[in-house]
């Protein structure tokens, strides 16, 4: 998500599920909606069925997504990147681009300092001691007389994004991309330029992506390429385009909106770091400047962090957050490093961290809530021992996972022995998700309420009632024993009717937020905007001043003083485009299509008038809940309020890795970089360095592997459902037939793999659906496994844990782990 | 009819003689059929009456009403196939006890064009070279146990037709059929000829005996061989 | 699957059809869209919840396919086959179930008077009140669909959901689908449906599709568009169904032959007695 909001402003799907059916070419590319998205590519399938849409698929394995496409593209795993800009190059040189919406809503018009340069595989600006880059080098040109960006519309500048995306792209040609991705160039040019027909007002595509583009250490630039792809054809803000990120779980979505990982709070909102030790401090390093003075000038909409900041700060101290005590926000924690979980089982397994300067030991206990590392990190050897050394482990699940039962973990797993480690692991039952209420956030930021459907088994407790209790026992602990950063949890406001098991309905309308005191409206001081104590509306009701409380401004238009918005159901579709206004409620405002500006041209009337977004109607914008100054004037603001340039960025100066993507193969990279081979793999990826973390050379382990899910399964939880696991039994590994004739394995019979991490063994699947590669001229052979076996779960079920065979590589944005590609070798076993 | 002999203690001679031995005179009679010939024969006929009641309510719902004699269709379903096994194994053994007589001497063949056949059922046939058993007994013979084996091998497959491909079972269908449409045919005759049409001849299968005119009319080589008027 | 609220229009073994509906009922059908199935199995898990079915033992030997084939525990399977085509791969993805056939060969074949009905609106059902047990539907179905159940001793196989179908839902696995690639309705509906279907195919790159729905057999209550029309045994369906010749012979021909001659013989040994009367010996004098 992070190269979504680097490219547009926000990270999250940009249009939503159904809107899928607007489109005329769906392409599928690090995903595999059909196998996990089901139920959300029924829309891909609508597409085809009323609009002739031409369905692509471009995947290492032919798929269930591939058997339904028009077209089916393989491509070497990991050389997405090259593929992509392969098609922007094709789309370029061939003038199939949208030109007009290209210089309205897109950086290209806008001038690069010419501090920026790239060479040889490295952007300008690497510090090669630290293995990162300095970002400042990658600066936008700025005039300092009219404190305005430099732009040249008629993209001709040799330093203007335009210019020099073309430059840096002219490398991937159809050959280049043949060379690099093992895809045929026939094949190749053939998707190109079935994409590439998207590049006009008349028509529009979409991208469907998922964990195929996240899990790699280039990651977010995969997923930056989709996101310049289609504003560079026009595709964003429009209905039936966009960039869809498919997220995996129903409610990922919503966690990642309330803090999912360490560096972010509810709502996107840095969690404040070590050296910002007053509000003041913070504010001003978080809340961005704009120098765009430009036509489209920019909403720049996070001018108004103070507000979010403020009132999130409210909701979680109540009267104890002064404008005096700066809100409390000297009581919120303060980060001095990299808290990632990845980050957190490195210091866990080697003991010691080091990240607040000085050698401090490593964590002791550990709280996993819903998440099973045992199952889902890489290299599970690693995560085993690492927990091995912790004192105590609390566990919150609803079954016996692999992370609660580590300590039996088969020898293969090398972990000690049981009778040596003394964790001590408690496991509270949880209940599941139909035995509790509460909002499912989809892939499409729809908050929808679900109703319990029945009680929880046994005793078993929901989330916040087991939250709520560790809470309230440890501010009792707090209250008698004091402790160091004792009014951190004292000064927290817990106004629940029911303390102990707090309502979610209760919680959701403190996430949404109200008035505290009267406020007025700054028009007319007579009227209110909202009296004391009202739900709020909308988030420009918000004030930094500590009259709002909000949990999560996003979020904000959930629950007003119309009651809960997630609970509504009105199939009633007046857009005929399937937005459905009245169904949940959708962040940021209801919105359904993000970026909605772009769907129009400079005077506010819609590229294509059969599917409108939103349109200039004379004196307001129409249509979907528009993503820009409701009555702000076409030409008044950039479709991109979020950025503080105001459109979107087909040169992101915003992310670790490069303003631009680039072809990097993977941490075990299969073959040289043919491009620059004394850079093969990304120069800023992350890995460890601990004993166990080891890696793969292509001597060694010949043979690419990807790891995925199946539709049959739900991750690691399905293997206790007798139901599923007879749908899918075992653990097997694809394997293409013209290699298992070679190495003379039957379908079937049972195959090792081998990584620098260890064997695995299973049922040997031969098939078409892999096909042996020519990349760069030399055969290169790719398998597969799906990751839904461990040691936990019915005992016909279980089976090798896929990510015994991972490495613990990253990607430099979000510390997600390269699980779609590695090496290995294969043999009977 | 003769009188059958009793010994002093008012037994009955023939009967006992005629537990374990067959082809020999007493009193008045000839044992024809030694006791384990009889008991094979309605093993058979016992295993195939079975077989046949609850089998025809299954081949046609015109004979439905049959199933109520064993409780129903489903017990039927289920006997049937059982009862086969022990008529395949009563005919078996039939085979093995038999075969050896049912062997058709030179000459013989010439019962079975249908003339020759008509003339029989006409009474008009006056063989005297019918040993102890005629052509057209060794026939029947032949016909039961061709039938039986028709019947079993057809009947697995219907049995357990999960196991064998389409056309095989369609096929044994109608082999399962024909032969029991053909073999009832030849039952009804069997059971006519040897009750109402020729008197005399079901005593040879419960008695096991036979009177002497009984067989100088019906088996007249037999007779005078018993009798050791011909070697 | 006994359902007393639907008239019967046909039963098994019975000597005057067995009918017994006044009112007519329109043909209902499922619509399989072969080349929108993305089998997800949802359908195989909807058929197993709705009836009832315990999981049954399977085992990974190198296939998607839940089973080798049909179970009497498991009716409904998505049967998958690669197969290359003009150089290019296909995953074919077929939704395997009884097929509801208009002149239903098991129902033809089998012995057991009402043990399988077609209800008024046209669906298939084994009763199991009536079932034996025999099999011979196996034998008489040209799909090769139903299951002998060793643990009841009866037939088995999809209902066509009749007993949901009989107060106005759709079958389980057309509500759990999520590609809409399945959908019920009236036959008439779901012909429709699968024409206007094949027609966009045979427009965008599938010239051979075709609407699976045999005349062989009178129609079916499945109505499959296939991609590749030409070829149903891709998909696992018969080229031509019908019902098999070998039940036809055995049930048109050899019981009615068979019971004449069986009578016959029967006739004729009385007429024998009444001709030539007994074989008696002459006393000896």
């Amino acid at each position: 998500m992070a190269s979504l909001a680097a490219t547009f402003g926000r990270g999250a799907m940009t249009n939503g599920w159904v809107d899928i059916k607007n489109a005329d070419v769906v392409l599928c590319m690090g995903g595999n909606p059909a196998e996990n998205h089901p139920c959300g590519f029924k829309w891909a399938i609508e597409a085809k069925k009323t609009r002739n849409a031409k369905l692509i698929s471009v995947d290492p394995r032919f798929t269930r997504t591939s058997a339904v496409a028009d077209l089916y593209s393989p491509i070497r795993a990991g050389t997405d990147i090259a593929y992509l800009l392969g098609i922007i190059r094709y789309a370029i040189e061939t003038k199939r681009f949208h030109e007009d919406y290209v210089k309205l809503h897109t950086n290209a018009p806008y001038v690069i300092a010419d501090k920026f340069a790239f060479d040889e595989g490295i952007f300008s600006g690497f510090d090669a001691g630290k293995g990162e880059y300095d970002k400042t080098a990658w600066a936008y040109e700025g005039d300092p007389k009219s404190k305005s960006y430099v732009v040249d519309e008629t993209l001709e500048n040799p330093r203007c994004v335009f210019q020099l995306l073309k430059k840096h792209v002219d490398r991937y040609t159809p050959e280049m991309v043949e060379k690099i991705c093992g895809t045929p160039k026939e094949t190749f040019l053939k998707v190109a330029e079935v994409v590439t027909s998207t590049g006009n007002a008349q028509r529009v595509g979409t991208i469907l992506y998922a964990l195929g583009w996240t899990q790699h250490s280039v990651g977010v630039q995969m997923i930056r390429c989709g996101a310049m792809l289609q504003l560079l054809l026009g595709n964003v803000g429009r209905p039936g385009g966009g960039v869809n990120a498919l997220r995996g779980h129903s409610n990922i979505q919503g966690a990642t909106d309330m803090a999912g990982t360490f560096e972010i709070l509810p709502g996107y909102l840095k969690t404040p770091s070590a050296p910002l030790q007053t509000l003041k401090d913070y504010l001003e390093g978080a809340t961005p400047t704009t120098l765009n003075k430009q036509a489209w000038a920019s909403m720049n909409y996070w001018q108004n962090y103070p507000k979010f900041m403020v009132s999130l700060l409210k909701s979680a101290y109540g009267k104890n957050a002064t404008k005096e005590n700066d809100f409390g926000y000297s009581w919120l924690p303060k980060v001095d490093g990299n808290y990632s979980w990845m980050y957190i089982f490195d210091d866990m397994y080697r003991g010691s961290s080091m990240r607040a300067g000085g050698k401090e030991p490593g964590p002791e206990g550990l709280v996993t809530f819903g998440m099973n590392p045992v199952g889902i990190g890489p290299n599970s050897k690693k995560m085993i021992s690492a927990l091995a050394k912790l004192k105590w482990l609390v566990v919150v699940e609803n079954y016996e996972i692999e992370t609660a039962i580590f300590w039996k973990a088969p020898k293969e797993y090398g972990g000690p022995e049981t009778a040596k480690i003394q964790t001590e692991v408690y496991q509270l039952p949880a209940s599941g998700f139909a035995e509790k209420d509460g909002t499912f956030t989809n892939s499409a930021r729809w908050l929808q309420w679900k109703w319990k459907a029945l009680d929880p088994p046994n005793g078993s407790k929901t989330d916040q009632e087991i939250l709520a209790r560790i809470f309230l026992a440890v501010r009792e602990l707090y209250k008698k024993e004091g402790g160091p950063g004792a009014e951190n949890v004292l000064n927290v406001a817990w106004n629940y009717t029911n303390p102990a098991a707090p309502d979610l309905g209760e919680v959701l309308k403190e996430i949404n937020g109200k008035a505290i005191t009267d406020i007025p409206d700054p028009k007319d001081k007579t009227k209110l905007i909202r009296a004391a104590g009202q739900q709020l509306e909308n988030f420009g009701q918000l004030q930094d001043d500590g009259s709002t409380l909000c949990g999560n401004w996003l979020h904000l238009g959930v629950y007003t003083e119309a009651g809960n918005m997630a609970q509504r159901r009105s199939p009633a579709d007046p857009t005929g485009l399937g937005m459905f206004h009245q169904w949940g409620f959708s962040w940021p405002a209801n919105r359904r299509i993000m970026y909605n500006r772009a769907s129009a041209d400079k005077d506010g009337n819609p590229w294509d008038p059969t599917r409108v977004g939103i349109k200039w109607n004379g004196e307001k914008w129409v249509g979907d809940v528009p993503d820009i100054k409701p009555d702000s004037k076409p030409g008044e603001y950039g479709a991109f309020i979020m950025n503080p340039e105001g459109v979107g960025r087909l040169f992101a100066p915003a992310l670790n890795d490069g303003p631009f993507p680039e072809h990097y193969e993977s941490v075990e990279a299969p073959v040289d970089n043919v491009l620059h081979p004394k850079v093969t793999s990304s120069p800023v990826t992350k890995k460890f360095s601990s004993d166990k973390d080891v890696y793969g050379k292509k001597e060694d382990f010949p043979i690419v592997c990807t790891t995925y899910r199946l539709t049959e399964h739900y991750h690691y939880w399905t293997q206790h459902t007798k139901v599923l696991t007879q749908l899918q039994p075992g653990f097997f590994v694809e394997i293409p037939d013209v290699l298992a004739q070679q190495k003379g394995i039957a379908n079937g019979s049972k195959v090792k793999v081998s990584s620098a991490r260890g064997s695995i063994e299973g049922v040997a699947m031969v098939t078409k659906r892999l096909r042996p590669m020519k990349v760069d001229g030399k055969e290169l052979w790719q398998i597969g496994f799906p990751l839904h076996w461990g040691f936990a779960g019915l005992p016909e079920h279980t089976g090798p844990l896929a990510n015994f065979l991972t490495p613990s590589a990253m990607d430099p944005n979000t510390w997600t782990p390269e699980f779609k590609t590695f090496l290995v070798k294969l043999e009977k076993a | 009819m003769s009188v059958a002999s009793l010994d002093t203690h008012g037994a009955d001679v023939a009967v006992t003689a005629g537990r374990d031995r067959e082809d020999i005179v007493v009193g008045g009679e000839i044992v024809r059929h030694r006791r384990s010939s009889r008991f094979i024969h309605f093993a058979v006929a016992a295993t195939f009456i079975v077989c046949l009641l609850t089998g025809l309510p299954i081949w046609t719902p015109f004979f439905t009403w049959m199933a109520t004699l064993f409780g129903g269709l489903s017990f039927c379903r289920w006997l049937h196939p059982w009862a086969g096994i022990f008529f395949a194994v009563s005919s078996l053994v039939m085979f093995v006890h038999w075969a050896g007589q049912m062997t058709f001497e030179p000459g013989e063949k010439s019962w079975l064009s249908p003339k020759r056949l008509m003339s029989y059922l006409e009474y008009r046939d006056d063989n005297t070279d019918v040993g102890k058993y005629n052509p057209g007994q060794k026939l029947q013979f032949w016909c039961a146990i061709l039938a039986a084996v028709g019947l079993l091998a057809s009947g697995v497959v219907m049995w357990f037709p999960a196991s064998f491909p389409q056309i095989v079972r369609e096929l044994s269908i109608l082999l399962h059929s024909l032969t029991f449409i053909l073999f009832v045919m030849l039952i009804t005759w069997h059971v006519y000829l040897g009750t109402a049409a020729e008197p005399g001849t079901f005593h040879s299968m419960t008695r096991g005996t036979v009177t002497k005119a009984w067989a100088r009319l019906h088996h007249p080589k037999w007779y005078r061989q018993v009798m050791g008027l011909e070697k | 699957m006994s359902v007393h609220s639907l008239e019967i229009r046909r039963s098994s073994a019975s000597l005057l059809g067995g009918a017994t509906g006044m009112r007519a009922l329109p043909d209902v059908a499922k619509y399989v869209d072969t080349s929108t199935c993305i089998g997800c199995k949802a359908c195989e898990v909807a058929c197993q919840e709705w009836n009832d079915l315990a999981p049954v033992a399977t085992h990974q030997v190198g296939t998607y396919q839940t089973l080798p084939t049909l179970d009497a525990g498991f009716w409904n399977l998505i049967r998958f086959d690669e197969r290359e085509v003009d150089g290019g791969l296909k995953w074919l993805m077929r939704k395997d179930q009884c097929m509801h056939c208009a002149e239903p060969g098991c129902l033809e074949a089998c012995p057991a008077p009402g043990a399988i009905v077609q209800y008024a609106n046209g669906i298939v059902d084994v009763n199991p009140d009536n079932c034996i047990g025999c099999g011979y539907c196996e034998t008489g179905c040209p799909f090769d669909v139903p299951r002998f159940s060793a643990k009841t001793g009866k037939m088995a196989k999809c209902t066509l959901c009749v007993d949901r179908v009989s107060v106005g839902l759709e079958p389980a696995c057309i509500k759990a689908c999520p590609t809409g690639c399945l959908h019920f309705g009236t036959k008439e509906d779901m012909v429709a449906l699968g024409s206007a279907r094949v027609a966009q195919l045979k427009a965008n790159g599938f010239p051979q599709a075709a609407l699976y729905d045999p005349q062989g057999v009178g129609g079916t209550g499945v109505v499959t568009v296939l991609g590749f029309g030409d070829h149903p045994e891709w998909y696992g369906l018969a080229a031509n169904p019908h019902v098999p010749l070998g039940v036809k012979l055995w049930k048109n021909i050899l019981r009615p032959i068979g019971l004449i001659a069986i009578f016959g013989a029967l006739i004729g040994t009385v007429g024998h007695y009444f001709t030539y009367g007994k074989k008696e010996y002459r006393e000896e004098a």
